[in-house]
């Protein structure tokens, strides 16, 4: 048992206040001692020895962030430039690229994975959900270098493998493909567009629950057929959650219809949605309506993000910084008071904020994890608002990455 | 006594080249130029023979892209060096410039500071070249052009810049236009304007005063035209007709512009032809935020109508947010108009160069050439294309073949 002394942090304690306006948020210097992954004592001063002590030089505790949509297994990153081909035939056209370069991108798969990995731990995350190709070129051979990338950095970070029938669970007939990667260790199942890709909405989304209920595991669907069908789409896998009892277990990620939905029958949807427990994964994509995440989570339906790619053949942009996710998110929602500023972290957090929404300290409490980042920043919305620096992440306890001490070696 | 020096190994885009999945990708050649006075006056390819007595500068074969401007700012308004503030919430436009004006004097004293700091942020991200807006309104007059001005000069001839008098709590009330022509005679180069319909309720006498003032000072005109639908598109139209009877062809700017985006195709296209003819540039700053409408930058770019790029006023009473790096704007652009290509990637860079691209559109090296100023920023990539999706932070600038020192 390795006792651990987390020195001289700032946490958010509180708001202040002019009338009813949040003019700026309070912070107090704090110690932590941390042990077996946990925090086992908080509070100022603390008159404690410890086996490590780890001096935060007054820099913002905050919860570390969870990267909830990924690709580790297809990506560039690390690699040479390379820019995207002209797309001819829709998602289709990226299908057919796939065939040929998933293969051939084989050898350099696994290192390539390793490096994201890194990076994004480097960037503050903890947590990492990827989606991994199940397909007929690749079988299950990315379910096996993801574990493999993943395992190396055991202790590090938590992660979640989502089997991802790229090419279509119907139409590139990954059934038995996919049940072979739930048994090889994905710990959800993922699928894509049961209208678009699959062409029969029903039989995709009953397969996919069928597959799910197998392994005893959750889903996490790519839908982003858009408006009615987007829509028509959720309902179905929501009736299917609430019959096979898989509530609280089910993401749609992207959930494109739900920036195409207004009024009446958005709160329907979103009623329909929070009745499953359905959360949702946005890339807070700026080419298209951003489903509406604030008004999501306000009224019951939990919003993650994600990243999706760092640079592949799908898309040259990409930087795995969740600061600047967050700081998109406030731009495009105009979210620039302070209040408006500081609810923002949830999003990528899991939910975790050191502030409720009335302004008490709610976090860190003994007994939560001890995963944190260290940032140069005097509150958590001035870090969003000018991109402060990343210092230390933290997980279990321990540190696992450095600014100062793994710059240099990192690729961009 | 003429200076010479070497920049050696300096990667620059030669051409395109077919890849081997069909695609075109860029091709370049490693190069040694010879500077004099800061212009390039030879560029050797680097696998020549080659031997100088003259100074040498080792660039490791790092790719030199054009250096950026900055089109769009006001180094006056930031909180830059001050300590953390967001902003306050406002239900309208109205009560945004109530709170500005509450605090402009207090800040008036640390304009130097502030605009300084900003500066050498934008700088730093290889913008050389600055085109600010300036308040003059009725509650600080020219103080805040006194410090922009001074912070600008500090910087010496490292770096360019343009100063808009910005007429920013309206141009026809009380004693503005006075303040403006005084403003004109200390140091403003430009003359600016804002919303002759939102703001000076008065959309010929708001046009005609702007007018008036820079054909007086023959000074170029910078007008922020955030008036959206019908109203902005009038505004335009009818400043075009204005344009007419003036020699001012090349000489203009309409800032923002958001209306060009809010009319049908058929408008937008009629506006083009006569913008393009005008010689009137188009600032954007590119915003994302939800439910704001752009202007229609490519079918502006392709009827010839220059555009530039800005980073706008950040970090200030109107927006906590923004880096001051002009190359994110680029990315930004791209990403919203899904330029993934080597090609179209490598054609955003000419939003925030002025106009130059290394390559033109069939690919052929058009920059830089002999005679050309000696000002680059340097990246590890592979092409242009690599630096607009990639953003990367490494960067070194240089001016006039000397390393911009902040």
């Amino acid at each position: 048992m390795v006792k651990t002394l987390l020195k001289n942090v700032k946490v958010e304690t509180g708001f202040v206040k002019e009338g009813n306006r949040v003019v700026s948020t309070k912070t107090e210097l704090m110690d932590l001692v941390l042990n077996e992954g946990k925090v086992v004592e908080f509070g100022k001063n603390l008159d404690v020895t410890a086996d490590v002590v780890i001096e935060g030089h007054e820099k913002l505790l905050m919860p570390s962030f969870r990267e909830m949509h990924i690709h580790i297994d297809k990506t560039y990153f690390g690699g040479p430039w390379k820019a995207c081909v002209p797309i001819t035939k829709g998602i289709i056209t990226r299908i057919e690229e796939e065939e040929v370069l998933l293969p051939a991108q084989l050898p350099t798969a696994l290192a390539r994975a390793e490096k994201m990995v890194e990076w994004l731990l480097y960037q503050g995350h903890t947590h990492i959900r990827s989606h991994c190709n199940v397909d007929q070129q690749i079988g299950t051979k990315h379910i096996e270098l993801t574990i493999e990338a993943f395992k190396k950095f055991e202790g590090q970070l938590t992660y979640d493998i989502v089997a991802f029938p790229q090419h279509g669970l119907l139409r590139s007939n990954a059934e038995g493909l996919m049940r072979e990667a739930m048994r090889k260790g994905a710990t959800l199942v993922g699928g894509v567009d049961p209208a678009t890709i699959d062409r029969d909405i029903e039989k995709s989304l009953n397969l996919s629950m069928d597959i799910a209920v197998e392994a005893g595991t959750g889903l996490d669907l790519h839908i982003h057929d858009g408006d009615t069908l987007g829509a028509f789409e959720f309902r179905k896998l929501a009736e299917l959650t609430n019959q096979a009892k898989k509530q609280g277990q089910v993401t749609i990620s992207h959930a494109i219809a739900l920036g195409d939905l207004e009024g009446q029958e958005l709160d329907d949807m979103i009623a329909v949605l929070s009745e499953a427990k359905i959360d949702v994964t946005s890339t807070v994509p700026i080419n298209r309506p951003t489903i509406p995440i604030t008004y999501l989570h306000d009224n019951g339906v939990p919003v993650s993000l994600g990243h999706d790619s760092l640079r592949d053949h799908w898309s040259p942009f990409g930087t795995g910084n969740t600061l600047e996710k967050l700081g998109i998110l406030a731009e495009r929602f105009r979210a620039m008071d302070e209040y408006s500023l500081n609810r923002l972290w949830k999003y990528a957090s899991g939910g975790i904020t050191p502030l409720n929404e009335a302004g008490e300290q709610v976090w860190p409490k003994v007994g939560d994890n001890a995963d944190f980042i260290l940032i140069d920043a005097v509150c958590s919305a001035q870090a969003i608002a000018r991109q402060r620096q990343i210092t230390h992440v933290i997980h279990r306890g321990k540190v696992v990455s450095e600014t100062a001490k793994s710059k240099s070696g990192l690729i961009k | 006594m003429s200076k010479i020096k070497w920049l050696k190994n300096v990667k620059l885009e030669v051409g395109n080249v077919e890849l081997n999945n069909g695609s075109i990708g860029t091709k370049t050649d490693i190069f040694h130029l010879k500077i004099k006075d800061g212009l390039i006056v030879d560029q050797v390819l680097a696998s020549e023979k080659f031997a100088s007595d003259d100074e040498q500068v080792d660039m490791g074969g790092k790719l030199a892209l054009p250096t950026f401007k900055e089109m769009h700012n006001h180094l006056d308004k930031t909180y830059m060096t001050l300590d953390w503030k967001a902003c306050i919430p406002v239900k309208n436009l109205a009560e945004r410039l109530k709170y500005e004006a509450a605090e402009l004097v207090e800040l008036a004293p640390t304009t130097k500071q502030r605009a300084t700091k900003m500066i050498q942020t934008i700088a730093g991200y290889g913008a050389t070249h600055i085109r600010t807006h300036v308040n003059i309104d009725p509650y600080i007059g020219l103080k805040n052009l006194e410090g922009v001005r001074e912070a600008l000069e500090s910087f010496g001839d490292q770096i360019t810049y343009e100063i808009v008098a910005f007429p920013q709590h309206g141009l026809l009330t009380g004693e503005v236009p006075t303040l403006m022509r005084e403003a004109m005679r200390n140091g403003a180069t430009i003359v600016g304007g804002l919303d002759p319909a939102g703001i000076d309720k008065s959309i010929e006498r708001s046009l005609d005063e702007v007018m008036s003032i820079a054909t007086e000072f023959d000074a170029d005109v910078d007008i922020h035209l955030h008036d959206g639908g019908l109203v902005g598109y009038y505004t335009v139209d009818k400043w075009l007709e204005m344009l007419e009877h003036v020699n001012y062809k090349g000489r203009t700017a309409m800032s923002h512009s958001f209306s060009l985006g809010d009319v049908s195709a058929q408008q937008q296209q009629e506006i083009a032809i006569k913008l393009a003819k005008q010689q009137v540039s188009i600032m954007s700053t590119v915003p994302i935020n939800m439910g704001r409408t752009l202007p229609p930058i490519e079918l502006l770019d392709k009827h010839g109508v220059p555009v530039h790029f800005g980073c706008d006023g950040f970090y200030d009473s109107w927006s906590p947010y923004g880096s001051g790096d002009m190359l994110e704007k680029a990315t930004r652009y791209s990403e919203l108009y899904r330029k993934i290509e080597e090609p179209a990637l490598r054609n955003s860079l000419k939003f925030i160069t002025g106009g130059i691209t290394p390559l033109d559109n069939e690919g052929n090296k058009v920059w830089p050439n002999n005679s050309d100023p000696a000002s680059f920023v340097f990246f590890d990539a592979a092409s242009s294309a690599e630096v607009v999706a990639r953003k990367p932070l490494d960067r070194i600038v240089m001016v006039k073949g000397e390393l911009l020192k902040l």
